[in-house]
């Protein structure tokens, strides 16, 4: 019976090893599409007025917050957040129920960058996104601050300039609904972010987030991510309320092992 | 059961590349550990959002009719990858492998491993490539 069970196991592994390897095979013939390592790719493109031009359809970005942390950085909710994302259900999460992700998150759909004007610095940025909601935030390009007492939203207020190449958008005026991830990380309207968007080349925009929080964290944290060029691609529809059945479903601490 | 062995132990380690599409938490509705496999003929296709689903009827060995709510990806993330809205039909004999619903609900997630009574593989893979691959 051992026996019979140590050759299972046997079996299970080398099956593993070949679905592995078959992922593996998968994840390289897709990359084929993309330039191999051995030839850089292109440059990132500039735009008339001389900035980069960071606009078209990119995919991925965004954060599972504990997941893609800048290395040595550490998460440390204050009590009263840790009390709250110990308590958070998963069919709570905003996002299951087709609302906005607000930041880091990042659901997995594309979205689309925007600048404008092209010929003069811009005045805007807009992010449309695909997903969740088809939401889209806006960042002021032409020098205003933020207001003194913004209503709280769920993509805040958020003003930009460039630092060299990179494109330094500062928010804030969020509301406290949101989460980071599925996890349940929490955040109050105290949150303050600070993103900071480089196109590295044709093909990669590096995104790194700082989250400053006094309220829920007792130290910022930045989370590092990178979203890839899809210039073959499109937005399309997606109405995440259409036929939304899985929330009635749904069950268990967000915080569960998984 | 050494196959079901094998089975379960696979799907467990699959799951991250599943996770990754879903728009809510995949394990907080579906129990990676619990994969059944049905056989039926298609009654309900839904092209919708945020999953794509559809429903099968499948018969016990006493004649008994039960109807099952099987989930796909996005419509977005299935057009991308080359299937449409009629990849599927109502009547459609389907063999499907599917993640159970942890509530104990008719219900299961079924990406990637829905096949045709003529063997092809749907809703797996990229379309595009011909005949669908293994996902």
């Amino acid at each position: 019976m051992r026996k019979a069970f140590l050759q299972a196991m046997k079996a299970a592994v080398v099956f593993l090893a070949l679905a592995s390897s078959g992922l593996v095979a998968m994840a390289q013939s897709r990359g084929q599409a993309q330039p191999k390592p051995a030839s850089p790719a292109p440059p990132a493109p500039r735009l008339p007025n001389g900035h980069p031009d960071l606009s078209g359809v990119w995919n991925g970005g965004g954060g599972i917050a504990a997941r893609s942390l800048k290395p040595g950085d550490h998460i440390v909710l204050t009590p009263q957040a840790q009390k709250i994302m110990d308590a958070r259900q998963s069919k709570d999460d905003p996002e299951a129920n087709c609302l906005p992700t607000g930041v880091p998150r990042m659901n997995p759909y594309p979205w689309r960058m925007v600048q404008t004007p092209t010929h003069k610095p811009e005045t805007h940025i807009l992010i449309l996104f695909e997903g969740n909601i088809h939401s889209y935030r806006q960042i002021f390009m032409d020098g205003r601050p933020h207001p003194e007492d913004p209503d709280p939203t769920w993509y805040g207020h958020s003003i930009g300039h460039w630092e060299g190449d990179t494109l330094v958008v500062d928010t804030v005026g969020y509301n406290d609904k949101f989460w980071f991830d599925f996890d349940g990380h929490p955040h109050t309207t105290q949150l303050h972010t600070v993103e900071r968007f480089t196109r590295t080349d044709l093909n990669t925009l590096s995104w790194d987030i700082t989250i400053i929080d006094p309220g829920a964290y007792q130290k910022p944290f930045t989370v590092q991510t990178k979203a890839r060029f899809e210039p073959s691609w499109e937005l399309m529809e997606y109405i995440c309320q259409e036929n939304n059945t899985n929330v009635s479903h749904i069950q268990g601490p967000a915080r569960a092992p998984r | 059961m050494r196959l079901r062995l094998c089975l379960l132990i696979a799907t467990g380690l699959l799951l991250p590349v599943i996770q990754a599409f879903a728009h809510h938490s995949f394990a907080a509705e579906y129990d990676e550990k619990k994969v059944i496999t049905l056989k039926g003929v298609v009654t309900k296709f839904e092209w919708t959002n945020p999953h794509v689903r559809f429903y099968i009827d499948v018969k016990d060995d006493k004649g008994n009719v039960t109807n099952w709510d099987l989930e796909l990806m996005s419509v977005n993330t299935l057009t991308r990858a080359g299937w449409g809205r009629h990849a599927l039909n109502v009547g459609d004999q389907v063999t499907v492998t599917a993640y159970l619903a942890k509530d104990g609900s008719k219900r299961a997630n079924a990406r990637g491993n829905v096949t045709l009574a003529d063997g092809k593989k749907i809703f797996a893979g990229d379309a595009r490539n011909g005949n669908g691959t293994e996902q």
